[in-house]
């Protein structure tokens, strides 16, 4: 019998339908992964099933949870529900856990609280659930000691602990790096080892090739696809799960090297370090122009600073960046994680275009031409930036950097926040931007088969490997 | 994708109009009443003292039997102008100065901000107090005092946001391309700190127009003759049993007055 079983659910907001009728079903011990983009809906799906819809949208169908059936257009029927029949899996669990509480008690908490257990024997069970997620000895820390994966498995315990067999978990690893993910995937399918349900949301092909099971392929509020996701993943048989798929950088082909134009700059013996601590030393490379630099690393380990370090935004502990000579002092640009947070929030994307050609003596046909080779709608142009979306934004981001002609860009992981199918879109133009505007490029990511398959050199900040350019640059760079 | 629960918005507009509206009416009365109905606010006719109203004196007379309408006419053109001056003055040292100590940091920010500091530390009414009897002319006076007073708050907001919107990628972005402050100032910070602003101008405001009758009606600010809302309020005070309209009169205008200034600031949407 099924643990969960939803029947044309539908979401709308007034008269306009956002998700199209999906009907699902969760089976104990077979995972259910639900794929699609920002704004495919599968966030709403879930929502629907738990009745956690923001107010201005609502949902039709049917629920059938064990034996209860629920109406889904009545969310209050589902609060009982929650956290003793269904469970959700934070996004983020430093934000989710309490701060000013030890680990060990927000867990006793929900064994007092929502299962209803006395003091001691909730006190028992807490502890037994840490030992059990190997824990053992971490109850007394407060959230922020723990380190960001014994966070993730106390969330874990915490939302498991009303005793829900049911976990649902919406994009479980947003932002986390490849160990990490892979972390957050065999702990979840630990939990599914229990006899529960899961049901997985997220866009990440590598976590839902890792759990397995089942999948529905969602696009714009419509299921695209559905079927056991090995058959899926392997031997798609929709244009766009295909797109999907091969938009993973996994999948990519490799780009082709380029042979190296004219210097554009060069580092040696760069260190720098964050609050006493030493991110990094002894770097030294050179880039010329066309050359892609990628640089990986986990989080934390100083990426971005080292391009704000050659961007001359951050001084360096030692070493010298040396640009060459003849460039422009606005030759060297960035290309920011957020493009939201990195244009004026008040102003038209069409004004600060224009400063931007106005200031660098270019012309309105130059801002034409790059709207059109970059595949961006003019009508994007009226509005602000928080009304276009992140990859568009992104695109429009590299346009302004194009019209001062730059000669380096540093690309703070410019696609981290966007969906597979425009990541590809945004690193191919990035990709074309360095053959055809004769510019060098230094490309940070956490995703190392996006570094592997775009880069000419590459750069490892990982602490635990030693810091080498795997290019005889290095070694160039060393002996110089 | 968003998963935060929707709160019903409290109904800013109606909180913006009725504020709007409760000052456009003290203003009306203060610039159009004496034109609609021509009189002196310094006649004085003995025999009329506290009589009720009449067609030359739609609010009755006072002890003096002066006209309050033209006195009130009068009060309420005298006190906005002064707090309007100050503010205006207030609210351009903040601005100038809390730019200036975000933008250099170091030294500079920090001898401003313990400036501030210091000033907070006083009591405002007692700043003015001290600018009265330093500078000759009582509005001058209220003029140097508000302004001194009020100019804290715009630098502290101003220094506040400055600061966040510099550090912000944006303004770095905006840098890197080539702009210099007075863009990143007239894009990045201004259309941030505007809004602000003007809601502290209109705190501001009411904040100076209760100080100057603050003072008034404890006989430290502007002097007899001169119509003046706190003044007024105390010369009526033993007379509230013969002639509460005339009492009532001052008490309401400046309570619509202030009011609306406060709904006005109160109501934009952060």
């Amino acid at each position: 019998m099924s643990l969960l079983k939803a029947e044309d659910i539908t979401v709308s907001q007034g008269d306009t339908p956002i998700l199209h009728p999906v009907s699902l079903h969760l089976e104990p011990g077979e995972p259910l992964v639900i794929l699609g983009e920002t704004g495919s809906g599968k966030s709403l799906l879930a929502q629907a099933i738990m009745g956690t819809l923001p107010r201005d949208l609502a949902a039709r169908g049917r629920v059938a949870l064990g034996d209860r059936l629920l109406d889904a257009a009545r969310p209050d029927g589902f609060r009982p529900l929650w956290g003793r029949q269904i469970a959700v899996l934070p996004q983020e669990p430093w934000l989710s856990l309490d701060p000013l509480m030890q680990a060990e008690r927000q867990v006793t908490e929900t064994h007092r609280l929502v299962r209803g257990l006395g003091t001691t024997e909730a006190r028992v069970q807490a502890a037994a659930d840490f030992d059990h997620l190997g824990l053992t000895g971490a109850g007394h820390r407060y959230p922020h000691e723990l380190s960001g994966g014994m966070a993730q498995r106390a969330a874990i315990a915490a939302a498991r602990a009303g005793g829900a067999r049911i976990v649902i978990a919406d994009e479980p690893t947003k932002g986390l790096d490849a160990a990490r993910r892979d972390e957050v995937a065999d702990l979840l399918l630990a939990e599914l080892a229990r006899g529960g349900g899961l049901l997985v949301i997220t866009h990440d092909l590598a976590l839902a090739r890792r759990v397995g099971g089942r999948m529905i392929v969602l696009r714009e509020g419509r299921v695209v696809e559905t079927g056991p996701t090995k058959t899926v993943m392997d031997a798609p048989t929709q244009t766009y799960t295909r797109d999907l798929i091969a938009a993973d950088p996994d999948n990519w082909a490799a780009r082709d090297r380029q042979t190296a134009g004219a210097p554009v700059l060069t580092a040696t013996g760069l260190a720098a370090d964050r609050g006493g601590a030493q991110l990094f030393s002894d770097l030294s490379f050179d880039l010329a122009e066309g050359r892609i630099l990628g640089v990986t690393g986990p989080s934390g380990c100083g990426k971005s600073t080292l391009g704000d370090v050659v961007l001359g935004l951050v001084p360096p502990s030692a070493g010298r960046v040396k640009r060459s000579e003849g460039l422009a002092p606005t030759a060297f640009q960035k290309l920011y994680q957020d493009p939201v947070a990195a244009f004026p929030r008040h102003r038209t994307l069409k004004g600060t275009l224009e400063d931007v050609a106005r200031r660098h003596g270019q012309t309105q046909d130059r801002i034409d031409a790059l709207m059109h080779r970059l595949g961006l709608a003019p009508v994007l142009l009226l509005r602000k930036p928080d009304a276009v979306s992140g990859g568009e934004l992104q695109r429009l981001a590299l346009l302004r950097l194009l019209l001062v002609r730059p000669k380096f860009i540093f690309a703070d992981e410019p696609t981290s926040r966007l969906d597979p199918i425009t990541q590809k879109h945004v690193i191919d133009l990035l990709c074309e931007t360095a053959a055809t505007e004769g510019c060098a490029i230094m490309l940070i990511s956490h995703d190392p088969a996006l570094v592997a398959r775009t880069a000419d050199q590459m750069l490892s900040l990982d602490p635990a490997a030693p810091n080498l350019d795997v290019t005889p640059t290095r070694v160039a760079g060393a002996l110089q | 994708m968003t998963d935060t629960v929707m709160i019903p918005r409290p109904a800013g507009h109606a909180v913006r109009w009725t504020g709007a509206a409760l000052v456009a009416a003290v203003l009306v009365l203060a610039l159009i009443g004496p034109l609609a109905v021509p009189g002196d606010p310094f006649a004085q006719s003995l025999l009329k003292a506290l009589s009720g109203p009449e067609a030359g004196a739609p609010l009755g007379y006072d002890h003096l039997g002066r006209s309050i309408f033209h006195r009130l006419a009068h009060a309420l053109r005298l006190s906005p102008t002064i707090a309007l001056a100050a503010v205006l003055t207030a609210g351009l040292a903040g601005l100038v100065l809390g730019t200036f100590a975000a933008a250099r940091g170091g030294w500079t920010d920090r001898v401003l901000i313990t400036l501030a500091d210091a000033l907070l530390a006083l009591p405002g009414l007692l700043l003015v107090l001290i600018m009265l009897a330093i500078v000759p002319g009582t509005a001058l006076g209220f003029w140097a005092g508000l302004s001194l007073v009020l100019w804290v708050e715009f630098f502290r907001l101003t220094r506040a946001t400055t600061r966040e919107t510099l550090a912000s990628p944006a303004v770095q972005a905006t840098r890197l391309l080539g702009f210099g402050p007075t863009y990143v100032f007239r894009t990045h910070i201004w259309p941030e700190i505007a809004p602000m602003m003007l809601t502290a101008a209109a705190f501001g405001t009411a904040t100076a127009i209760m100080a100057i009758a603050a003072l008034g009606f404890v006989h430290v600010g502007m002097r007899a003759p001169t119509p003046e809302l706190g003044l007024m309020m105390v010369e009526l005070l033993p007379y509230w049993r013969e002639a509460p309209l005339a009492l009532l009169s001052p008490v309401i205008a400046t309570f619509a007055l202030l009011l609306g200034l406060t709904l006005l600031a109160g109501s934009r949407e952060t």
